[in-house]
């Protein structure tokens, strides 16, 4: 609970300066007392977000309650050149919620409101601070849904989802956050409250709704997001192929797409992720495997039976030595079961992992295995493996010990060297978790200086005094120098001009 | 002839800094007319600068150099019954005089095609582009996958801007299977009836993929697997929407611009000002049209509207009022203050020296 200034502890009045003072006499005038959280017991839930591993305590979490309150406080804060990290649920996975020891967390949670649910229009206006999952439960009474579904997404804010461009085991059909989101209102760096889009597909001049996608909180600070939603499917079938070689996994993901078929999800886990599922969600996988699909097929029920058949014989076409096919809602939870668990079951395995999140090119996937399997035995750490099939998203899990000495840096040394074997396959460094804290020297194997330099000046054109999230998403130039060496893109010596910031 | 003209381009380029000049990035000027340069020095001429790097049918990406022509695209990719699915029009290409639009022109424009709701916008299938900035820097952002949130979405943004934010030299985009089986349904419906209709059956699981209305006639599309469309056809034909033979041309008249109604003869003395109205789905028509039949033309289930009007003012309110926007063709972008503010931050960011003549108005110099 927040006092006013006078009667705080000497902490913040001593270890902060006058503008901090300023910035907290000004929160507490716009916020109600519970709405500004100094103490460290009320501060310590905000010291992390999904990336537990990074923590720093905040300085102050603000909480407001309107659009209007967020502009004021983001005046105040560029006023004093205080910085403001905005957040969601903090379920993210990269640490781009991380605080910073002088800024204000901005916490929406509060901005939780679900405005309209508009079906004649098909869209949604909801607050930043709204559930993912709420926003589809919201819709179902219409039949209609929205389609995004990351795993987090009980909790996960859709705020947050248009931070990280979230995406979902069913993107490769619906797409990303990017693909479902038709507006936002956000405030400015400079407190000013603009709109981009709107219930409406398609807007005039450079897309800033999409450049806003996926800005981790760098660019704006999100108030209202306007969504796309869409007719729940009439039918679903989840299948469940079992193959002995991951390579015959591979190509039957090949063959689906390559007949023309676009499935609504298709996930493969290695022998690793299957057992560990498996122990933990008693989902009926096969465990003599080497590689399993899950695949869900929907639409009308017409459609719908073709479809079944060919998605079958292709698989068997292609190895598949047992298919499973699931025809009822708890059949399908049960195999969807296992695939969704897969963190947490891994989690059992070993007392800490590391989720990387390459993307690669398809065809590449079993190169990349093999490259993933040499850089584990190399540093001694075990990795099962994750991968969103259909839209080549790869998470690898890598297994370690925090408590032993030397462990955590190893299997952050051991994820920069899986993140370098996605980008030399033509691929990125995250697909769908952000760079937030945890990438950034990953960021600096994937951008020259002159695409970073490019960064910057993008992100000084929106926010010049650089208080929006600072530090994360981009990696300064002059990180990347003093990474030395791991830059070579397409045979050009690294930083040739290299420019300090 | 495929080439490369990264090297040209970039000259062009940084000596056009040092003489101060402004260049119009050019494809084939197809959609010239549609947004004109306002005043520029020179062309930057990139319908040479052609030719498909890459195409995986199965990793469903083609990468291209920007001044490849969209015809040459489509061919290709029809030939592994593959498309984009984003449908970019284009324009003039009946004339047969000129091309009818390169791949950079189609991102750079973001103009979409009739499947726009379901289907996606030019922007949703863009991937990866590699931008040459006013400084003449070559630069990579995005890539050949599905999913990347590895640094700002320069890709996409470059969609709508015109080149205003740089001059793209390759662009990878996502590719979608073509469907087994296409057809189109349609009845008699006044303007308001099919709005309505379209706004419920949008609430339903159907495989549309595009609609239209105009002079009293309204057509959905259909797309699917064979039992998928069958099956819909069906269910239509019981609200009275039953199955047209002779429209294959319709879809693509209405893509690229073909479609009658866009042909206003010089002696029709009513208005020639086509506004391009963009309203959410369900909005009700404006009372300012004497003749909806005659004067408009909609398409994106009711989000699209084309209206011939002479009175900027009350198409202006009109599409404010619903939460849309609108453009007159051949005139310039409307831009919003804030929002128009944002973006020439943003071209400051890419272009300093307003080099690139973008018909947006957004570049430092214009301002």
């Amino acid at each position: 609970m927040a006092k006013p200034v006078a009667e705080q502890g000497s902490n913040v009045l001593t270890q902060h300066s006058a503008a901090h003072r300023a910035v907290l006499d000004r929160l507490l005038e716009l916020l109600p007392d519970d709405c500004v959280i100094t103490d460290a017991a009320g501060l310590r839930p905000y010291e992390t977000d999904g990336l537990t591993a990074i923590r720093e305590m905040p300085w102050v979490v603000a909480l407001p309650e309107t659009e209007e309150q967020v502009a004021a406080i983001v005046v105040c804060c560029a006023e004093h050149g205080v910085p403001v990290i905005a957040r969601g649920a903090g379920t993210g996975l990269s640490g781009g919620a991380r605080p910073h020891q002088h800024g204000v967390v901005l916490g929406l949670s509060k901005m939780s409101e679900i405005l309209t649910v508009d079906p004649e229009n098909r869209v949604a206006r909801v607050q930043p601070g709204v559930r993912n999952l709420a926003i589809t439960q919201a819709a179902e009474r219409h039949g209609l849904y929205y389609a995004p579904d990351p795993s987090s997404q009980i909790a996960c804010s859709i705020g947050g989802n248009v931070a990280e461009n979230a995406g979902g085991v069913h993107c490769l059909k619906y797409g990303l956050t990017v693909n479902n989101v038709l507006g936002v209102r956000m405030v400015t760096a400079g407190g000013e409250i603009v709109e981009l889009g709107g219930a409406v597909y398609d807007n005039p001049g450079p897309d800033l709704l999409a450049l806003l996608c996926g800005s981790e909180g760098m660019l704006g600070i999100v108030t209202e997001v306007t969504v796309a939603l869409l007719p729940s499917p009439e039918t679903k079938t989840v299948l469940l192929a079992a193959f002995s070689h991951v390579v015959d996994a591979g190509n039957a993901v090949a063959a689906i797409i390559a007949a023309g078929i676009i499935p609504a999800g298709m996930e493969m886990m290695d022998k690793m992720a299957v057992q560990a599922a498996e122990a933990f969600a008693k989902a009926g996988y096969p465990l003599d495997a080497e590689a399993i699909l899950i695949i869900e097929l929907d639409g009308a029920d017409a459609e719908l039976a073709t479809l079944n058949d060919q998605v079958t014989e292709l698989l068997r076409t292609h190895g598949a030595y047992r298919i499973d096919e699931a025809h009822d809602a708890s059949q399908q939870a049960r195999l969807w079961k296992g695939r969704k668990s897969a963190f947490p079951a891994v989690g059992r395995l070993s007392p800490d992992y590391l989720c990387m999140d390459g993307t690669i090119p398809r065809k590449t996937l079993p190169t990349v295995l093999s490259e993933i399997d040499v850089i584990s035995q190399t540093f001694g750490l075990a990795v099962a493996n994750v991968f969103h099939a259909a839209d080549g998203n790869l998470h690898p899990l890598i297994l370690f010990d925090a408590n032993v000495p030397g462990q955590t840096d190893k299997a952050m040394a051991m994820g920069a060297k899986i993140l370098e074997a996605c980008v030399a396959a033509g691929g990125t460094v995250t697909g769908e978790h952000g760079v937030g804290v945890e990438k950034l020297d990953t960021m600096c194997v994937q951008f020259t200086s002159e695409e970073l330099a490019q960064f910057f000046r993008l992100k000084a054109a929106l926010d010049p005094q650089a208080l929006l999230n600072p530090g994360k998403g981009i990696p300064t130039l002059t990180r990347c120098g003093e990474l030395g060496g791991m830059h070579v893109h397409k045979g050009r010596l690294p930083f040739p001009e290299l420019e300090r910031f | 002839m495929p080439s490369d003209q990264n090297g040209l381009l970039i000259e062009q380029i940084k000596s056009a800094n040092e003489t101060q000049q402004r260049l119009a990035i050019q494809g084939h000027a197809s959609k010239s007319s549609w947004l004109p340069v306002s005043s520029s020095d020179g062309v930057l001429a990139l319908d040479e600068h052609s030719g498909i790097l890459q195409y995986e049918p199965e990793e469903l990406v083609i990468t291209a150099r920007s001044g490849t022509s969209l015809a040459e695209i489509n061919a290709v990719l029809a030939k592994r019954q593959q498309q984009l699915s984003c449908e970019p029009p284009q324009l003039g290409a009946g004339d047969g005089t000129r091309g009818s639009g390169t791949l950079g022109g189609a991102v750079a424009c973001g103009l979409s095609g009739p499947g726009r709701p379901w289907l996606g916008a030019v922007r949703d299938a863009v991937l990866g582009v590699e931008l040459i900035n006013g400084a003449g820097e070559y630069l990579k952002f995005g890539g050949q996958v599905m999913k990347n949130v590895a640094g700002y979405d320069v890709s996409r943004l470059q969609s709508g801007a015109w080149g205003a934010l740089g001059v793209m030299s390759v662009i990878s985009l996502r590719v979608q299977p073509t469907v087994a089986e296409e057809c189109t349904v349609g009845a008699s419906l006044s303007v308001d009836q099919s709005l309505s209709l379209c706004a419920q059956l949008g609430q339903r699981n159907l495989p549309i993929t595009a609609s239209y209305w105009q002079g009293g006639d309204f057509c959905l599309r259909l797309a699917g697997n064979q039992s998928g469309v069958a099956a819909a056809c069906q269910a239509l034909a019981d609200r009275g929407l039953h199955q047209r033979q002779a429209e294959p041309q319709l879809w693509q008249q209405l893509k690229d611009h073909e479609h009658p109604f866009f042909q206003r003869p010089n002696s029709d003395s009513s208005s020639h000002r086509l506004w391009r109205v963009v309203t959410p789905l369900a909005a009700t028509m404006p009372d300012f049209l004497t003749d909806p039949d005659k004067d408009a033309l909609i398409m994106w289930g009711g989000g699209l509207r084309w209206m011939y009007h002479d009175d900027a003012a009350q198409v202006g309110e009109y599409s404010k009022a619903v939460g849309g926007w609108c453009w007159a063709i051949g005139e310039s972008m409307p831009i919003a203050a804030m929002q128009r503010q944002i973006m020439s931050q943003l071209a400051k960011a890419f272009d300093p020296r307003g080099v690139f003549a973008s018909p947006l108005g957004i570049a430092a110099v214009d301002a």
